[in-house]
């Protein structure tokens, strides 16, 4: 029984993750992107191209996000479908265009993963080396690329099996690639650093009084 | 003499090798675990079982499990100990599998293969409310939301099979039913992660798990050196049946080593000489030797319960050497002197092996080994007195002992008690009654959590594990019976329906049924109607729209998701919620047990199961029935008596371990001793001594020989009252109130022996006196 709730869970921490890996390539030897600061937040717009397998389009969405080392992600979705994705220590909460909330996942190891993005963005490889090969290099164009492969034996192999971000002073592009076949291409754009407070709209939703 | 004596020391040696291989070997464990023992005689393969029987079955379940917390501030150090620790685990002999966070992820593949065909099936109940409600459209935006969350379990497959995400719901909820698990948890700035290993199944009967235990405190101890600030709790049956087990052998070893240390002192202040104590010892090892062999040929576990009742058996067996070497050597040649004692040693042989016969039939293992043990045992030290105590130099008692003194003094004492037939008769009528109604107006106690010693570390272990998993509360469970398994999961959807009240208001802190894991075709059933008419009626169109996928609704003849042996390869968990003909559902944190019994009184075919409470029942139900083997085995008796001895010698033979039995029932009432099954069983042992008392001084009344046997008898009460006065020591309840109960009933045979078979005119002591002069 209790694998069963864990790997609900893990289900979800693996797709947290895998969006934690936004915006968190650096190498010691190539440009590195900006560190978010403690008392700091990223904020951007996005564009996700979701493609499935046997599906010849992707389902494609954009909108905007906030992450913030200390407070956890925001993920608003404002096209095809108005709708936000909510990560942070509480677990992850989705709210409709309606403001119903509605929580997908609870639990101390949401906790880690906002711990997770922090020490990735804060340059600290080294919770992501535990699951991951992680191999660094530079695009032609100069920017620097980050391949994450999940090492082997590792359960994350089963929801991930690459994921190669680039960018310059932020993380630009993300492709994430499952072991169905099934790929998320992400590119974010308009981002800057910027400090807290959030902005009173983000700020409600991570606190849950936006609804 | 010498050919029966050779032939019958070779049987012993040959006993001393194989139960020494036995033990040895590891072909027969040593088992503490009183639940081991009790309820077999109920194992019905097939159809509804009793309480026990499902009690046995899940803690059997259950005790193949050991919980280890770990816990540190840190969380990574927390994590890199566990998963060290776990390694060590792992390796350890009789480890099946360990589990720790994450290590199982691996099972989603297998899981979505089981429940992903299903998915129109399977609904959450807050969905399937929303369906019923007519609030579809909060799930269809669920549905498009879910295309393109970054958060998602979305895949080209899951699209087809369930395009409205339905499964996840199912899920979700299903993993909040099943409660914390071995989640790393956060509390109070300590993070605690708990390592779960599933042990062999034979690890007890294979008798390793004293090792397994000690190599795993050995690991426990390890990474708790390397790992400063790190915490650690355990908890699992298996390390309170080693503890008990341990600390009963160092019992049994402890009263052995005194007992055995007194007898022999006694023996050297009445013989002062070497060679009586070589004699006694003779006898009182071979029956030791013997009980034990018999019970390792018989059983494939010893419990540590019927070991301790082994060395009870010097107290037993040592009266038969005494009987022998009492007897003065003028008495005649050894056969000779064998002849005159054999009569009153078959007959007390005879009754003993009738009062433990009686226990042979017992219901319960643990009764069994007992009664085999010392069935064995006494024929054995029997055979030695016959065998081989007459090839030893007879040794007569010193006029000048000091127990040959007090023998006289208690003599004197015991002449003045004596009391006219009639007087006998009306006592013996007393002790018939009033051991009938004690029978029946002395309440019992036969609370199981009485018996053990309990370790106090590991019960504080396991209360800190429980609160942190929050197991706490009572530790009920529901059984489901029925013959149909379709409607014991309509059953278990009832029962869910009737407990999630309480469990919203905190009185019960979850539940987990099979129901919860393979809804009945009805709800199947009733799920795709309403996901056919309430989804994809409405919005299939839309969400096809959508997606480059045409969605179609479900085929409502498809297959059914059933709990069959496919469901359960992927889903072992099924197995822990099935028992024989029953489904179980598990409840957590129970506190309050009338609201539960409320919810579930109009449910038909459910039963609430207390454990602690289906256990103390059946050993309230084999207290009865020892209560009735007891009367059996003192009905035979009285019949023998009146046989051998007349009506009113008979009756007056009879009564005096019958008041005996009374005596030890009477002063364990009045000591406070809770009458429970087990001191019931002690009265079994009180019979056999008391009728060998008794026996021997009736057989030998008027005979030259009737001092030493009298002496022989006292000798025998300050033996035994060694041996089970020793028990009364014990630390363990259990084997404390038989020893204390036994011990009181004794000194009441002894003393009923002499009054009941007392001469009726003349002051036996002094007659007694005269005849050792005259010899």
């Amino acid at each position: 029984m209790i694998p069963i709730r864990r790997l609900i869970a893990s289900v979800a921490t693996a797709i947290l993750l895998t969006a934690s890996m936004i915006g968190t390539a650096r190498a010691d030897d190539i440009p590195a992107p900006a560190t978010i600061g403690t008392e700091q937040y990223l904020g951007g717009s996005f564009t996700m191209d979701r493609h499935l397998d046997g599906f010849e389009k992707p389902l494609t969405s954009n909108g905007d996000f906030v992450l913030s080392p200390a407070r956890g992600l925001v993920w608003r979705t404002l096209q095809p479908f108005p709708g936000t994705t909510i990560l942070d220590d509480h677990g992850i909460t989705r709210i409709d265009d309606q403001g119903n909330r509605d929580e997908l996942a609870r639990g101390d190891q949401f906790r880690q993963f906002v711990e997770l993005i922090s020490a990735v963005l804060a340059g600290n490889w080294q919770p992501l080396e535990q699951r991951f090969d992680i191999t660094r290099d530079t695009t032609e164009q100069g920017a620097w690329q980050v391949i994450l492969t999940p090492k082997d034996g590792s359960t994350i192999q089963n929801q991930i099996s690459k994921i190669t971000a680039t960018g310059t002073d932020f993380v630009e592009n993300v492709r994430l690639e499952k072991p169905t076949g099934d790929h998320d291409a992400i590119t974010l754009s308009d981002q800057a650093l910027q400090s807290l407070p959030l902005p009173p709209e983000f700020a409600a939703l991570l606190t849950g009084t936006g609804q | 003499m010498a050919l029966r004596a050779t032939l019958w020391a070779l049987c012993l040696i040959t006993m001393a090798v194989f139960a020494t291989w036995q033990l040895r070997g590891g072909h027969t464990g040593i088992d503490a675990d009183i639940l081991s023992l009790i309820g077999q005689e109920n194992a019905a393969p097939n159809g509804p079982q009793t309480d026990i029987a499902t009690v046995r079955h899940l803690l059997a379940n259950d005790g193949q499990q050991a919980i280890f917390m770990l816990s540190h501030s840190d969380r990574d150090t927390l994590e890199t100990a566990a998963t060290d620790f776990a390694g060590r685990i792992a390796a350890l002999d009789g480890t099946q599998t360990i589990t720790l966070p994450r290590h199982n992820d691996n099972r989603f593949a297998d899981l979505m293969a089981l429940y992903g065909p299903h998915a129109n099936s399977l609904l959450s109940p807050s969905d399937r409310e929303k369906l019923a409600n007519g609030d579809a459209e909060t799930l269809y935006r669920r549905a498009i939301q879910n295309l393109y969350s970054p958060a998602t379990t979305l895949s080209s497959q899951s699209l087809k099979q369930d395009p409205f995400a339905l499964l996840p719901a199912f899920l979700s909820d299903l993993g909040a039913k099943l409660g914390t698990g071995n989640d790393v948890i956060a509390r109070d700035g300590q993070f605690y992660l708990p390592v779960m290993a599933s042990l062999s199944p034979d690890l007890r009967s294979s008798g390793n798990d004293q090792k397994w235990v000690a190599d795993a405190n050995t690991a426990l101890q390890s990474v708790t050196d390397a790992t400063p600030g790190l915490s650690v709790a355990k908890t699992g049956q298996i390390f309170f049946a080693v503890a008990e087990a341990t600390r009963a052998q160092s019992d049994v070893q402890r009263i052995a080593i005194i007992a055995t240390i007194g007898i022999l002192v006694m023996i050297g202040l009445v013989f002062y000489s070497p060679i009586p104590l070589f004699g006694a010892l003779l006898v009182v090892g071979s029956g030791l030797l013997a009980g034990l062999a018999a019970v390792v040929a018989i059983f494939p576990a010893i419990h540590a319960i019927a070991l301790v009742f082994g060395a009870t058996m010097i107290g037993i067996s040592v009266d038969y050497a005494l009987h022998y070497l009492v007897l003065c050597s003028a008495a005649g040649s050894p056969t000779d002197r064998l002849h005159k004692i054999r009569p009153g040693l078959s007959l007390g042989l005879l009754t003993s092996v009738i009062g433990f016969g009686a226990l042979s039939l017992s219901p319960t293992q643990l009764l069994s080994q007992i009664a085999v043990y010392s069935i064995a045992g006494l024929i054995a030290a029997y055979c030695s007195v016959l065998f081989l105590l007459p090839l030893i130099p007879a040794r007569d008692v010193r006029p000048s002992s000091p127990i040959r003194k007090l023998h006289d003094g208690l003599q004197a004492i015991l002449g003045k008690t004596f009391a006219p037939i009639r007087v006998r008769l009306i006592a013996s009528a007393a002790i018939i009654i009033t051991l009938a109604l004690a029978a029946f107006l002395i309440p019992g106690n036969n609370d199981i959590r009485q018996f053990g010693h309990g370790n106090d570390a590991l019960i504080s272990d396991a209360g800190k594990i429980a609160d942190i998993l929050g197991l706490g509360g009572s530790p009920v469970f529901i059984r489901i019976d029925g013959d149909d398994p379709q409607n014991r999961l309509e059953t278990g959807k009832a029962v869910r329906h009737a407990l999630t009240p309480l469990i919203a208001d905190n009185r019960l802190g979850g539940m987990i049924g099979l129901s919860d894991l393979i809804p009945s075709i009805t709800r199947q059933t009733e799920n795709r109607g309403l996901v056919t008419t309430g989804l994809y009626d409405r919005f299939g169109a839309a969400l096809s729209n959508q997606l480059p996928v045409n969605i179609t609704a479900p085929d409502m003849d498809a297959g059914y998701l059933v709990p069959d042996e496919d469901a359960a390869k992927t889903l072992p968990e099924i197995t822990l919620l099935h028992s024989g003909g029953s489904d179980i559902i598990r409840l957590r944190n129970a506190t309050d047990i009338d609201a539960i019994r409320l919810a579930l009184a109009d449910i038909q075919n459910v039963t609430l199961i207390n454990p602690p409470t289906a256990i103390s029942d059946q050993f309230a139900a084999y207290r009865l029935w020892a209560w009735i083997a007891l009367g059996s085995a003192l009905g035979v008796a009285a019949i023998l008596a009146v046989l051998r001895y007349g009506f009113r010698t008979g009756i007056f033979v009879f009564a005096a371990p019958a008041g005996a039995i009374l005596f030890a029932v009477l002063g364990g009432y009045v000591f406070g001793i809770d009458q429970s099954f087990f001191t019931t069983m002690a009265l079994f042992l009180v019979f056999a001594i008391g009728a060998d008392y008794v026996l021997f001084l009736a057989e030998s009344r008027n005979s030259p020989h009737d001092d030493d046997t009298r002496l022989a008898v006292l000798l025998s009460l300050i033996s035994s009252v060694l041996a089970f006065g020793l028990l009364a020591t014990s630390s363990v309840p259990l084997v404390r109130d038989i020893g204390s109960v036994i011990a009181i009933g004794l000194i009441g045979a002894w003393f009923l022996a002499f009054w009941m078979t007392a001469p009726t005119e003349t002051n036996h002591n002094t007659q007694t006196q005269n005849q050792r002069g005259q010899e």
